[in-house]
């Protein structure tokens, strides 16, 4: 099976027409408010630790921020689930666009320097805030900007596919 | 009700909105009160929400009157023109009010009480003197439109008007066809204006919820003016949209719920965490509970943007199942 036959049977699955033609709120519009709620999570917390490492609101403690990555993580698999429907919904339109394996690389640094923030920053009890923003300082920077490619190579894939659908 | 009775229902009250305010806003300057002094400001604030329906809805006015003999479209123009420039003056004093309001919800030290810096005040005093003038000729533009009666003579239209009524094809260019990266450079920034909105907002509104209790209030409340930027981003790149297309979004019926979500949660931003209701709940400690009612007024808070994020989401479902 070649890699465009598989894209045709994804495509003419049951899941996949039901998400993309069904006029019920719960198909593709209510999967992709979730997948935009997952990043406002995913994202959002990220930018809210970054800036405190970088030094905006000074006042708040920074060890207890580490809750936030459940935040993170919850927005992160729902990310995984609501991507993958829409993936299913759409797989040419997805997997003929640059762009998308873009977003992909992106999602993968992003994630790689979040996990060496919580890892190098919060994870060493050892450490003063002080210490802690020092050593967080060029990662957050990192987090900021991948985080906002991610989203910009998402946003842009509405814009630059080519393909809608395999037969056209 | 037809769409334009929205319009008749909700233009008068930014143009009488601003006058009060400004009104208050001298007064409490010079009695130097600071209770007159946040009522001006989130008067300010909340006609900033409140302008946007207002402008929005007069688009289903105008397609109304298309059919209408007897009804200048010349005129029309000239409104919409005076109209948007007053909207934009709006949406700046609203801002620079939202933010100064902010102020007066802070703990402040010892028991000194937080106030908003000069410049801020300076700011809305400035941007709300010219906006009081524009929205006096909107007002005025608008009533050319139904009411001739009041037209003196053979009175052109008002230059103001004019120049304004230039602004909305200008922008339409520039937005549709000027170039297809626009829109979605435009997109994209509506997009961080969400997560500034929810990474600022919403954390603070789990922390209320009882979530993270670890983190005290108070910190967390500094990151208000970054989810008041998110929202002054928004409300720019959405409007740009709207005048972009307006006849996408003015029948839109998720786009017409989605507006009204806002002119409710901002108007919950605005009341509960930019005034000084705030300052109890700014000295919440690590491990300090809220009171019952703050974790409402956190949870709906929380609600209503998640709410306009799904039915912002929802907008393009409309013209795809029913057109």
């Amino acid at each position: 099976m070649s890699f465009f036959s598989i894209m045709k049977a994804v495509e003419e699955s049951g899941l996949s027409v039901w998400i993309r033609d069904s006029p019920s709120l719960f198909a593709y519009w209510f999967i992709l408010s979730f997948h935009a709620l997952g990043m406002g999570m995913a994202v959002g917390a990220s930018v809210v630790i970054d800036f405190r490492i970088l030094g905006i609101a000074r006042d708040l403690p920074l060890s207890p921020l580490k809750g936030l990555y459940r935040i993170i993580w919850a927005g992160f698999w729902l990310q995984v689930v609501t991507g993958i429907l829409l993936l299913i919904a759409y797989p040419t339109k997805a997997l003929t666009n640059p762009d998308f394996y873009i977003k992909l690389t992106l999602i993968g640094i992003a994630l790689a320097v979040m996990k060496k923030i919580q890892w190098r920053v919060f994870n060493d009890s050892s450490l003063t805030e002080q210490a802690m923003m020092l050593k967080g300082k060029s990662l957050a920077v990192w987090s900021l900007v991948l985080w906002l490619g991610v989203v910009t190579a998402g946003r842009l894939l509405a814009y630059t596919f080519t393909y809608i659908n395999y037969s056209g | 009700m037809y769409s334009a009775h929205y319009h008749l229902l909700l233009n008068h009250l930014p143009i009488i909105g601003t006058f009060i305010g400004l009104a208050l806003f001298l007064v409490s300057l010079i009695a130097n009160k600071d209770d007159l002094k946040q009522a001006s400001l989130g008067l300010f604030s909340f006609i900033a929400l409140l302008a946007i329906p207002a402008y929005m809805s007069g688009n289903a006015a105008q397609e109304f009157f298309r059919e209408k003999p007897g009804v200048s479209m010349d005129l029309i123009q000239t409104h919409q023109g005076a109209a948007l420039l007053a909207l934009v003056f709006m949406e700046i004093t609203g801002a620079f009010a939202l933010i100064g309001l902010w102020e007066f919800s802070r703990a402040g030290k010892k028991s000194e009480a937080s106030r908003p810096a000069g410049r801020i005040v300076a700011a809305v005093l400035l941007f709300s003197i010219v906006t009081s003038i524009l929205m006096a000729i909107a007002g005025n533009t608008g009533g050319d439109i139904r009411h001739p009666e009041i037209i003196v003579g053979s009175e052109a239209p008002s230059s103001v008007g004019a120049a304004g009524a230039k602004v909305v094809p200008f922008v339409q260019y520039y937005v549709v066809e000027y170039s297809n990266w626009v829109w979605p450079i435009l997109e994209d920034l509506h997009f961080v204006g969400l997560i500034l909105i929810l990474g600022a907002i919403g954390v603070l509104n789990l922390r209320i919820m009882g979530f993270f209790k670890q983190l005290p209030v108070a910190p967390l409340h500094r990151f208000i003016p970054w989810g008041i930027a998110g929202v002054f981003i928004n409300v720019i790149t959405g409007m740009l949209f709207f005048i972009g297309m307006p006849p996408f979004y003015a029948d839109n019926p998720d786009f017409r719920w989605k507006m009204i979500a806002i002119v409710i949660a901002g108007t919950n931003l605005m009341l509960f965490y930019c005034t000084s209701a705030f300052r109890p709940l700014a000295r919440l400690g690590p491990g300090d509970e809220a009171p019952l009612s703050a974790k409402f007024i956190a949870a709906s808070s929380l609600f209503l943007w998640i709410a306009i994020v799904f039915l912002g989401r929802y907008i393009p479902s409309f013209e795809v199942y029913h057109h």
